[in-house]
């Protein structure tokens, strides 16, 4: 009986990460193929199916008509993507501290609605946003700059910010910051020397989302863009002309997939909430 | 340190209240003299807990002023109020280490570091917590926790006040025990005036100067422990403190006399009481069980429960009424037995619509028997 379910419970584990890394263990074989090989039938083992070669990786370095400027976009993408969620982490964290401690009313407006005023930014599909998008970058002159792309994305993360850490706050328990406040700290020391160094857990999973969305997104990176500035995934989907690198789009796709896997793994203990728990009782 | 009044302060948690009932704590005048240790004393929901909260500015009042040596203190911020609390369960900062956690207040108030490593050696050494000044305190236990939260609240040496909310609660009885004992001496050595919130009644006498008790967010009561036993202003006091409960038991008017059957006693009618409800009421330690032969009134044994040295007689007097019996003596009795009741006129508390008639000393019962 144990036997059987361990072998079932393996075999699944084992059909499912394949599933989950197949599309990575193709990208990287690809990258290493050169025209020949991609075109010639389905081949997957190097050496043995096809012959290594590193041209797609050497493209991506190499400047000039043969070459593919990834270094731009992709510092590009982390400038915009880094800013954009640093500052939606701030604000949001202290939007979501104000909300889950302070009653807000202005009418028949209350706390709720204030959140959920948020929330619906991601609830409403993007395209609506385009064009409203678009015309005010163009009224401020920030069409096709990081400096425009950083307000969007600022406007798309700021409300996952603000959801995650809500419910964050709301599992901190109250009498936390009424105990500093007795202790002798103002309203902010409390938050900022008590609930914010109790909230690390919280801040990473908020500032690992913000880093997702922000580093994946391609539909505004590619509405509010046209040639000065280019982000991964346009830069990317550029290459889809009519002779399709596959070698070198591999190649691009693997190294714009890595700062987020190393971010995941660096951070995959904090997104348990464990470490929070004992601070009352 | 303060000598703290609340002046026509009370509290409610809605906006406009419109009755008496939608208020956690109805307005009220009290005075937390400088150096004393209280009780505040009833059952939950009656406001406690809103007062402490008021007096250290965690809840700001919806009405009246409360004043600290005479200081308007009402709108003022936690911080200069002064005041230490220690909370029913505890709060720790899971992220700093259990010295860290007592040195806060001190570092919030910028005393400098030497002073600081000498106050918390000392609480620690107090509350037995030296041993584990390096530990980071999420992985202490559950008292060990409230140790720490209790020490935050002892550290600093000039507060206004020690406001204990119930404190002891997660405490393992022996510790809670030496660690009353260890806050009245701390009371007693430093003069710092403490609130000590709690509904055991046996912790609040053993640890107050003074005894508040407080029901539907008024204040009943407020006096020594022992005048609050011997002369509760109102039967929730007397039935309140005291285990088992006051006696209450029916008065009947008759021949310009008050009489209780159940004890065969009669009273000179008390003046001016008209229409009022009237009944007696008698500690269980203050009826003494005779013979049954004499012409004490008789009563049978229902129940007994032994406390160890003292026991608990249950029993049912002719006239059907129940009275709790506390007695060191009468080891042999049982259940079943027939019993005659005793009681000193002296002993004997009248109320009038359920509170104690004659303010003070003023109304006693008459000598006669009859």
């Amino acid at each position: 009986m144990n036997r059987t379910y361990l072998i079932v419970k393996y075999l699944f584990l084992l059909a499912w990460s394949t599933f989950v890394v197949f599309p990575f263990l193709w990208a990287l074989s690809t990258s290493f193929k050169d025209a020949n090989a991609v075109t010639s039938g389905a081949r997957y083992i190097p050496w043995l199916e096809f012959e290594p070669s590193t041209q797609g990786w050497k493209s991506l370095f190499t400047s000039g008509s043969q070459g593919i400027n990834i270094v731009t976009p992709f510092l590009n993408s982390a400038t915009v993507t880094l800013t954009a969620s640093a500052i939606s982490l701030v604000l949001g964290t202290l939007a979501a501290y104000g909300l889950s401690r302070y009653q807000f009313r202005a009418g028949f407006v209350k706390n709720s609605d204030i959140t959920f005023f948020f929330i619906s930014q991601r609830i409403m599909p993007p395209i609506v946003l385009a064009i409203p998008f678009f015309l005010m970058l163009r009224e401020i002159g920030a069409l096709d700059t990081i400096l425009g792309l950083v307000i969007v994305y600022i406007a798309l993360l700021l409300p996952i910010a603000v959801w995650v850490m809500i419910d964050f706050f709301g599992s901190i328990p109250k009498e936390l910051d009424e105990m500093a406040m007795i202790d002798g700290c103002t309203p902010a020391g409390a938050f900022l020397r008590v609930i914010l160094p109790n909230s690390l857990a919280g801040l990473v999973v908020a500032g690992m989302f913000c880093l997702i969305f922000g580093w994946n997104d391609f539909f505004f990176a590619f509405t509010l863009t046209f040639t000065k500035t280019q982000l991964l995934p346009v830069a990317i989907v550029s290459l889809n002309s009519s002779v399709t690198p596959w070698w070198s789009l591999s190649a691009f796709a693997l190294i714009s997939v890595t700062p987020l896997a190393l971010v995941a793994i660096l951070v995959e203990r904090f997104m348990s909430r464990g470490s929070l728990s004992g601070a009352i009782r | 340190m303060a000598r703290i009044v609340l002046r026509g302060l009370g509290h409610s948690y809605r906006n406009a209240p419109q009755c008496e009932t939608d208020y956690a704590l109805k307005p009220v005048d009290l005075t937390w003299e400088d150096g004393k240790a209280y009780a505040l004393l009833g059952p939950s929901g009656c406001g406690k807990t809103t007062m402490l909260n008021i007096i250290s500015g965690l809840v700001t009042p919806s009405e009246g002023r409360l004043l600290f040596d005479g200081r308007d203190m009402t709108g003022a911020s936690t911080a200069e109020r002064n005041i230490a609390q220690v909370f029913q369960f505890p709060v720790i900062y899971t992220t700093k280490t259990v010295r860290q956690n007592l040195a806060f207040p001190l570092e919030c108030r910028n005393w400098p570091s030497a002073k600081i490593a000498e106050r918390v050696d000392r609480i620690a050494r107090l509350l037995d917590l030296s041993d584990i000044l390096g530990a980071p305190a999420r992985r202490l236990s559950a008292d060990q926790k409230q140790l720490v939260s209790l020490g935050r609240g002892l550290v600093r040496d000039d507060v206004s006040a020690v406001l204990l909310d119930e404190p002891l609660t997660v405490i393992d009885p022996q510790m809670k025990f030496a660690l009353r004992r260890k806050l009245r001496e701390i009371n007693r050595a430093t003069g710092i005036t403490m609130i000590l919130v709690t509904h055991d009644q046996s912790e609040a006498m053993s640890f107050a100067d003074e005894v508040v008790v407080m029901k539907d967010g008024q204040v009943q009561q407020s006096g020594p422990p022992e005048h609050l036993f011997a002369r509760p202003q109102n039967e929730f006091v007397g039935y309140f403190i005291g285990s088992p409960p006051l006696n209450i038991l029916a008065a009947e008017p008759g021949n310009n006399r008050l009489n209780c059957p159940a004890l065969g006693l009669s009273v000179g009618l008390p003046r001016g009481v008209g229409t009022s409800v009237l009944s007696f009421g008698v500690r269980p330690e203050h009826i003494h069980l005779v013979d049954v032969a004499g012409t004490a009134p008789g009563a049978r044994v229902e129940a007994v429960e032994n406390l160890g040295v003292e026991r608990v007689f249950t029993l049912r007097a002719a006239t059907g009424e129940t009275i709790k019996v506390k007695s060191r003596r009468h080891k042999g009795l049982s259940a079943g037995t027939d019993i005659g009741l005793s009681v000193k006129l002296g002993d004997l508390l009248v109320f009038g619509n359920g509170r104690l008639l004659g303010d003070g000393e003023a109304y006693l019962p008459s000598e006669d028997v009859g």
